[in-house]
């Protein structure tokens, strides 16, 4: 008896779970987009102030409740040493957003380098993916126009998976509410490939 | 007006954390310790027991327990478990021989209910030596790819020049401030 309504009321109650992955090079600003995020889908979330952040080595986790699901993010260090540990997350994640520094055009050709080794790998296959041309607010800026042909240049890599460029600006916040919904969409469209990750199976 | 809300906020926010040092014997624990507390580098023997300092940083109290790390009292880590608000886990970057001893350690710790809450910080140290692990070699010795529910961050650290301290403690008490 137990077992049944214990059953029937994490069917009304939990939520489906899915993991996003943030990437990116380093001073991208992965780390601010998450804080972001969880300053736009938190009620009462007391954000990190944008100067006290550092450069990641390690991970940052975020939980966000939108649109009847739960997501988790996992925000991984863009520096070159710390990028050949992408792979070990990505057989678990269920979509990702690759964030891109628009302000920065020395290294704009390094990201997308990057941006085409992560689309390559196998685990990635299918999965739904969301460019943000960040830094937005910073004047001089390279517009969507200027990086949407840098990142669409190997459409083969990228295949059947949703996928989409849009513009941020992590530090004020503009586009972060439009990119997780689109991501969301797509991610539960996408559930019959990857489904939701079940909490207590992973406990 | 924001900077007089942000002081009262400060005044609130001064509950003492609760902090473990974690590690292996020799890795460090007890200099890093005093380097933060006193700001200088203090000769020390192995740790049997523990040692609790109060570490003031940047207005931030914290209650910093550094344990013996030696193999024979390991097990009563766990006695310190309770309310710890983050662990810094100390790794001697230049022991490639116990680095396997040092992750089967952290892996049996964050198993811990106790902990699930804990931040956790990982001081690679003894930076200034000579053929020593880097910080992508850590993360990989130490199976922290495996971590997926706790925010974590590595720092290289050289406990004895005082090199990479302040850059963990700023990060720590900016992690425990915005956890709240």
């Amino acid at each position: 008896m137990y077992t049944l309504l214990h059953g029937f009321y994490k069917y009304v109650i939990q939520k489906d779970e899915y993991c996003v992955l943030i990437l990116g090079l380093d001073n991208a600003g992965k780390t601010t987009y998450l804080e972001a995020t969880k300053t736009k889908f938190t009620k009462k979330y007391k954000a990190m102030n944008p100067s006290r952040i550092t450069t990641t080595v390690g991970l940052n986790i975020g939980k966000i409740d939108v649109d009847g699901v739960r997501l988790n993010f996992w925000d991984l260090g863009g520096q070159q040493e710390l990028q050949s540990l992408w792979d070990k997350y990505y057989a678990e994640c269920h979509g990702v957003i690759y964030i891109v520094d628009s302000s920065d055009r020395d290294r704009i050709s390094e990201s997308k380098e990057t941006f085409d080794r992560m689309i390559g790998s196998e685990h990635l296959t299918g999965v739904p993916l969301l460019v943000l041309a960040n830094k937005q607010d910073i004047p001089d800026c390279m517009g969507v126009h200027t990086v949407k042909p840098i990142f669409n240049q190997n459409a083969h890599l990228i295949g059947a998976r949703d996928i989409m460029l849009m513009a941020t600006s992590a530090l004020t916040g503009d586009g972060v509410d439009e990119g997780i919904r689109w991501l969301v969409d797509c991610i539960k469209r996408n559930s019959i490939e990857r489904p939701p990750r079940n909490h207590d199976d992973n406990l | 007006m924001g900077g007089i809300f942000s002081y009262f906020r400060g005044l609130l926010g001064a509950r003492e954390m609760r902090i473990l040092i974690l590690g292996l014997d020799g890795a460090g624990k007890t200099t890093i310790l005093y380097k933060l507390q006193v700001g200088e580098v203090v000769t020390t023997i192995p740790t049997i027991g523990f040692n609790v300092e109060q570490v003031t940083y940047k207005n931030l109290k914290f209650q910093v327990w550094d344990l013996g790390g030696q193999t024979s009292i390991r097990p009563y880590w766990r006695c310190y478990y309770g309310n710890t608000d983050a662990i810094i886990y100390v790794v001697d970057s230049a022991d490639r021989d116990r680095i396997g001893i040092s992750k089967d350690e952290l892996v049996h710790m964050l198993r811990e209910e106790e902990l699930a809450n804990a931040i956790l910080v990982v001081l690679a140290n003894k930076q200034d030596m000579a053929g020593c692990l880097t910080v992508a070699e850590v993360h990989q010795a130490l199976g922290l790819d495996a971590l997926r529910d706790r925010t974590f961050q590595i720092f290289k650290t050289s406990a004895v020049r005082g090199e990479g301290l302040d850059q963990a403690m700023d990060w720590l008490s900016n992690a425990l401030q915005a956890r709240k």
